[in-house]
């Protein structure tokens, strides 16, 4: 029989046996270079890429392109002698507000404020509900009754109008803010996962795995999960424009903090100006938002049609 | 006292031979049907209802029948993916333990002597399932491997085949790095795969090449026992060949025990030594492959036989061909008695025929006296009361079904005619078992043991 032979080649093969390693992870990195090339290939999901990092690039050199304001830097510097300037003013490229706070200014460290809303909302999110999904799937039963029930509870009450009663019960402040997206938005989360979950649960590879004799845990680490949250990573990158979207709607109420670089804050000071003809205040801030929502939902719709289960891996 | 010993100690490495793999007693899966608001629990589907079976050690059992006859069902539970909800699994019984077992299994539970007890729970902790000790679940879990029918979806679409051959020698920590590589390479070759497909996905592969895949993944722990769940059905004819030969030769070669799962005589014929029927949950017949398919003793058996059509049109015992009437009856309220007496060519007045069975008749039959039923108030699957329109149509009734020649007819023992009213009281026959009828030949059919044996009489037809 062959298996008489393995004690002399795995003497004799080592060395090639390490290259077969490296290469292992080669054929992984591969395989999701394909993916990506494959999500890539649609230009708008391009154009959805190009915002997010010229985004990204904005808030990382914020304190290079402006100088920051002391003490706080989230709060526009008031020029007093240039209130409600019009854009292309000397020193004041996009114009400035009411209280001579700069435009520009205000959209490129209201960038940074944008990203921390996102990335701290919907990463927590994302853990909390993937943790509560995966708990309530795998253990079915009663434990996942009274979890998604009380799911069901949060899903009745429309997102912006939950948040918003939390955000007003907190007080304003943009932490506050961050706060009630995420008791909001987990969730939608925890639905998503239980769902797929609960499907992958009944394929044939996972009671392959089982019949091999692993683990509940191998099996959810290397089976189930992989294979559950390609709509959780969807929903994600569409979230990271919902949550700012949302988050902006509550600072245009005024639940964030007064002259705070918030772009919807800014949309909500210059509303007064507007017909006074100072339209470029609450423009600039609103085209800012539009921009960030449309690129993500650009690049989630993107990662929907090149991951669909139906047609991946085939 | 001296034998129950020594049975703990028997694992399967010290298996000679002898003895059972797998034995099955009433073993049943019986699916909650839930209704309403509430989920009450209204009824269950029977997909698999008391099944006895030996799968004897270095064997091929072929398992056959429709689909929906619970055949994957029973190997889902004997490989321990689907719990039996009654019965006992054994596993691993040699001979002795067996007639051991099946001792004290005859002995009822309270009546039982001390000594029996311990016996009887030191023979459920190390051979059925459910309740063995966790050792022995262990050498259970490795001993007892699955090939899905579906070879693609039984593969994890995100692992590369290294770690999916590889994942049984990981879990029981045979081996990891290097070893673990050249061991899969080992297994893949002796598929007939090659290490250039180590690192390769699934979908990279064709049909045949991932079923040998899932094979190579079953044998890398070494099983002595495989459930091989129809897995050449979903491969063309040339594919499937290739598989099946591969099959036969790793069984010379490792001394596998084989349960073969298909709806394909062709295959099974080829494939196994021993063969099961089973038709709606339960097993019609059992015997040698050879002795079923020349002399079938189960009239379900030859219907399958005979439906298959086969390329030198032979009659294999040049008698009259056998055909089933109506469709599989619903699992959720299975016909009493024999499983196949409604749609059964040679069914008899014992079969088990019960109230449902008549208005099925005279439904097909005479729709003019079906239509003047106005009430029925039943006692139990057998006995039954009629309110009919008038005393005029129960009189009829009462002539149609007492002067019927059909075995349902003559299964009636009693039938009185009050007014409007007809009770009519039916042989009561519950269950009819699986007995042995000739040597090595076991069937649930009541004529396989009677002199004209399960063709049709040939007067009545």
């Amino acid at each position: 029989m062959t298996m008489t032979s393995i004690p002399q080649s795995a003497a004799s093969n080592e060395p090639r046996k390490d290259r077969l390693r490296t290469r292992a992870s080669s054929v992984r990195w591969a395989r999701r270079r394909e993916v990506l090339r494959e999500v890539m290939r649609n230009p708008l999901t391009v154009v959805g890429v190009v915002i997010i990092t010229l985004f990204l690039l904005m808030a990382i050199t914020a304190p290079l392109l402006t100088e920051a304001n002391q003490p706080d830097p989230y709060q526009s510097p008031r020029d007093w002698a240039n209130i409600d300037v019009g854009p292309g003013v000397e020193g004041h490229v996009l114009g400035t507000d009411s209280t001579g706070g700069d435009v520009l200014y205000g959209i490129i460290w209201g960038s940074r404020l944008s990203l921390q809303l996102s990335l701290t909302v919907v990463i927590s999110t994302l853990i909390i509900g993937t943790i509560v999904g995966s708990v309530a799937a795998m253990r079915g039963g009663r434990l996942d009754n009274f979890l998604m029930r009380i799911v069901d509870v949060f899903l009745a009450i429309p997102e912006l109008i939950f948040a918003l009663a939390i955000a007003a019960v907190l007080g304003p402040s943009f932490r506050n803010i961050i706060l009630a997206l995420a008791v909001v938005f987990w969730v939608k989360y925890a639905r998503i996962i239980r769902g797929e979950i609960i499907r992958v649960k009944q394929t044939d590879y996972v009671a392959a795995a089982r019949v091999v004799g692993d683990s509940t845990w191998n099996i959810y680490r290397k089976d189930v999960l992989p294979n559950a949250v390609t709509p959780l990573v969807v929903q994600a990158t569409l979230d990271m424009g919902n949550v700012v979207l949302i988050g902006a709607a509550l600072s245009y109420i005024g639940l964030a903090q007064a002259g705070l670089t918030e772009w919807g804050a800014m949309v909500s000071a210059g509303q007064s100006g507007i017909l006074a003809g100072q339209w470029w205040v609450s423009t600039f801030a609103g085209v800012a938002i539009l921009l960030w929502a449309l690129a993500f939902n650009l690049v989630g719709d993107g990662l929907r049609d090149a991951l669909d289960p139906k047609t991946e891996g085939r | 006292m001296s034998v129950a010993v020594e049975h703990p100690n028997i694992g399967p490495s010290a298996a000679s031979g002898s003895g059972d793999v797998m034995t099955l007693h009433d073993v049943k899966v019986h699916y909650p049907v839930k209704e309403g608001v509430l989920q009450r629990v209204t009824g269950a589907v029977r997909a698999v209802d008391g099944v006895d079976l030996s799968i004897r050690r270095g064997q091929t059992l072929g398992l056959v029948g429709e689909s929906g006859c619970g055949k994957t069902t029973l190997g889902r539970v004997i490989a321990g993916l689907v719990p039996a909800t009654g019965g006992d699994i054994w596993f691993d019984l040699d001979d002795s333990s067996k007639l051991l077992m099946e001792r004290l299994r005859a002995i009822p539970k309270d009546s039982m002597s001390r000594e029996d007890k311990a016996l009887w729970s030191q023979l459920e902790s190390n051979h059925r399932l459910g309740s063995m000790s966790r050792e022995r679940q262990r050498i259970y879990r490795r001993n007892c491997q699955f090939v899905f029918q579906d070879a693609f979806a039984s593969l994890n679409p995100r692992q590369l085949v290294r770690d999916i051959v590889g994942r049984p020698l990981r879990v029981y920590h045979e081996a990891s790095g290097n070893d673990l590589d050249l061991k899969v390479i080992n297994l893949l070759e002796r598929v007939g795969l090659g290490p250039q497909h180590l690192l390769r996905y699934p979908h990279q592969f064709s049909g045949g090449q991932r079923q040998r895949i899932s094979i190579a993944r079953a044998l890398a722990l070494n099983p002595e026992f495989v459930v091989l769940d129809e897995p050449t059905s979903a491969l063309d004819v040339s594919v499937q060949a290739q598989i099946l030969n591969l099959l036969v030769e790793l069984q010379e070669d490792l001394g596998l025990t084989y349960l073969f799962i298909t709806h394909d005589l062709g295959v099974v014929q080829h494939m196994s030594d021993y063969l099961a029927v089973m038709y709606l949950g339960k097993i019609a017949e059992i015997g040698p492959t050879e002795d079923v398919f020349s002399n079938p003793l189960h009239p379900y058996t030859k219907v399958l036989r005979d439906s298959n059509p086969s390329l030198e049109g032979d009659d294999l015992d040049g008698s009259a061909h056998l055909r089933l009437t109506g469709t599989v009856p619903n699992p959720i309220d299975p016909p009493q008695g024999c499983r196949l007496h409604p749609r059964c060519p040679v069914s008899q007045p014992e079969c088990g025929w019960q109230v449902d069975d008549m208005f099925q008749s005279l439904e097909t039959s005479t729709p003019a006296s079906f239509e003047t039923i106005t009430r029925v108030e039943r006692s139990g699957p057998f006995a039954a009361q009629l309110v009919m329109t008038d005393d005029a149509a129960a009189r009829h009734l009462h002539e149609e079904i007492t002067s019927s020649r059909s075995p349902f007819g003559r299964a009636v023992e009693t039938i009185t005619l009050d007014g409007a009213n007809v009770s009519i009281r039916l042989r009561e026959v519950e269950e009819i078992p699986l007995i042995p009828v000739a040597p090595g030949r076991m069937s649930s059919c009541l004529l396989a043991g009677r002199p004209g044996g399960i063709n049709p009489p040939s007067e009545s037809r």
